[in-house]
């Protein structure tokens, strides 16, 4: 418990809100340019590394709230579970020092992806009757389905061909990131001086 | 309030509910879709129950607009997936060794159904309460005002990001970057436009987290709101009743599935 209240400080609430906005605007960038890849967890992934893993699965549970309060993609909140294990995930690989290094992050991005894939299968089966209402990858759905996979396993197999590359992707990017960032503001989450946090737990034992 | 979302201003009965008591419709819409058991069933919950409430708060063509964008794409996908895919005994037409059946295409329908009563429940709560009013009302009953904080600023700020995305694009095609190229190539082009857009949202956090510092927003204990919540003594009953006959149906379901 001590952990989670260490991690919602006011500068760290204020980033996870604009973390939900990173993730919306971000997600617009690779349709723009025609990239088949979604992009939309590069906040949460950012907040769980940069932050720790509570605030990580606050924002992707967070996110894909706002995603359906919005409009945008009303079904998403199904999936609010699944995008707070990415940000947890996130949070994980970042305390174990995954992000120091380019390889060792895209190999974080892989793994998550094959999380995400083998956790949102099951909710586009058994809540949605096995599509997501998203034609492209209903498409791919299909075409597992004609090649004899059953209905949990289409959609596995679908997930699997898109979401490890578009996590390795978004954890690139958020390394790189981590390493244009000025030191001045990575000194913020380093956990040592940082002086909102003070205020923020005054019943500290 | 700024930002974009599926609210639709207006003076209606539907409006001026408590926030929770449309939450509470919402929840009820979702268990109806999770355990009634046929298409008609759906169907008529959905016309009698929720196109009613749509048409008292003047949201009918809004509501049955975002329904039917939202609800097309799964009707078509489920259409294909499951009539192809469920064998039945009345098969409609072929389209080479696969076989289309009817009971498949109902099964898909029925999905459909579910999802359009569930769908509509949340657009009823979401296009007649402002999202401030809706956080409002969750923060009194106990919800960490540093979540509504998130949530609401979230909803303002995120169509500037959405420009600002679009301004950084522009500006980096004047400066020569080639976006119609290959796929291989258009990886690269995300260094070029992600790089900024992340970065110097970051740096806005700085300033954001100073002038929430300088509005006591850390302060512990309760904070007063501008915004009054309207509540009365029927809605609490209505509340009440809804939330009981929801939670008998999930009974009444379990029931009915496993004790026979």
């Amino acid at each position: 418990m001590n952990d989670f209240r260490k991690e919602f400080t006011t500068f760290s609430v204020a980033l996870i809100a604009v973390a939900i906005a990173i993730n919306i605007g971000a997600g617009q960038i690779p349709r723009s340019v025609g990239l088949p890849l979604y992009l939309d967890s590069i906040g949460t992934v950012l907040v769980g590394v940069l932050v720790g893993p509570w605030a990580g699965a606050l924002t992707g549970f967070l996110a894909n709230t706002v995603w359906t309060v919005t409009g945008l993609f009303p079904q998403a909140i199904a999936w609010a579970g699944v995008a707070a294990i990415i940000g947890a995930l996130a949070g994980a690989f970042g305390k174990a020092g995954w992000m120091k290094d380019w390889w060792r992050a895209g190999l974080a991005g892989l793994i998550t992806g094959v999380v995400a894939a083998i956790l949102s299968a099951p909710i586009a089966a058994y809540v949605f009757g096995g599509v997501t209402g998203n034609a492209g990858t209903d498409a791919i759905v299909a075409a597992w389905r004609a090649a004899g996979l059953d209905a949990l396993f289409s959609n596995v197999a679908q997930g699997t061909m898109s979401d490890p590359l578009d996590k390795l992707v978004t954890y690139l990017i958020v390394w790189a990131v981590l390493m244009a960032l000025p030191q001045r503001l990575k000194a913020r989450f380093s956990g040592e001086s940082v002086p909102a946090q003070k205020r923020s737990t005054p019943k500290k034992k | 309030m700024r930002g974009s979302t599926l609210f639709v201003p207006g003076q209606t009965v539907i409006h001026h509910l408590h926030p929770v008591t449309k939450l509470v419709i919402t929840f009820l819409c979702l268990v109806l879709a999770g355990t009634l058991p046929s298409l008609p069933w759906l169907l008529t919950c959905f016309v009698v129950l929720l196109l009613p409430l749509a048409a008292i708060g003047r949201i009918l063509r809004p509501f049955l607009l975002r329904s039917f964008a939202v609800i097309a794409p799964f009707v078509i996908s489920l259409s294909v997936i499951q009539g192809f895919f469920t064998p039945g005994q009345t098969p409609l037409f072929h389209l080479g060794s696969f076989i289309f059946t009817f009971e498949g295409w109902l099964a898909g329908l029925t999905v459909a159904a579910r999802i359009l009563l569930a769908l509509g429940g949340a657009l009823l709560l979401m296009l007649s309460t402002r999202p401030d009013r809706l956080m409002l009302a969750l923060t009194e009953r106990g919800m960490p005002g540093s979540l509504a904080y998130v949530v609401l600023t979230a909803i303002q700020i995120f169509p500037r990001f959405q420009e600002r995305a679009q301004v950084i694009q522009e500006a980096q095609q004047a400066r020569g970057l080639e976006i119609h190229v290959n796929i291989f190539r258009r990886l690269g082009l995300l260094v070029p436009l992600m790089g900024p857009l992340v970065l110097s949202s970051i740096m806005d956090t700085e300033e954001r987290a100073m002038a929430l510092e300088a509005r006591a927003f850390s302060r512990p204990g309760r904070k007063t709101s501008l915004l009054l919540l309207e509540d009365s003594v029927w809605q609490r009953i209505a509340r009440w009743t809804i939330m009981v006959a929801a939670l008998g149906l999930i009974v009444l379901s379990f029931w009915l599935k496993f004790a026979r």
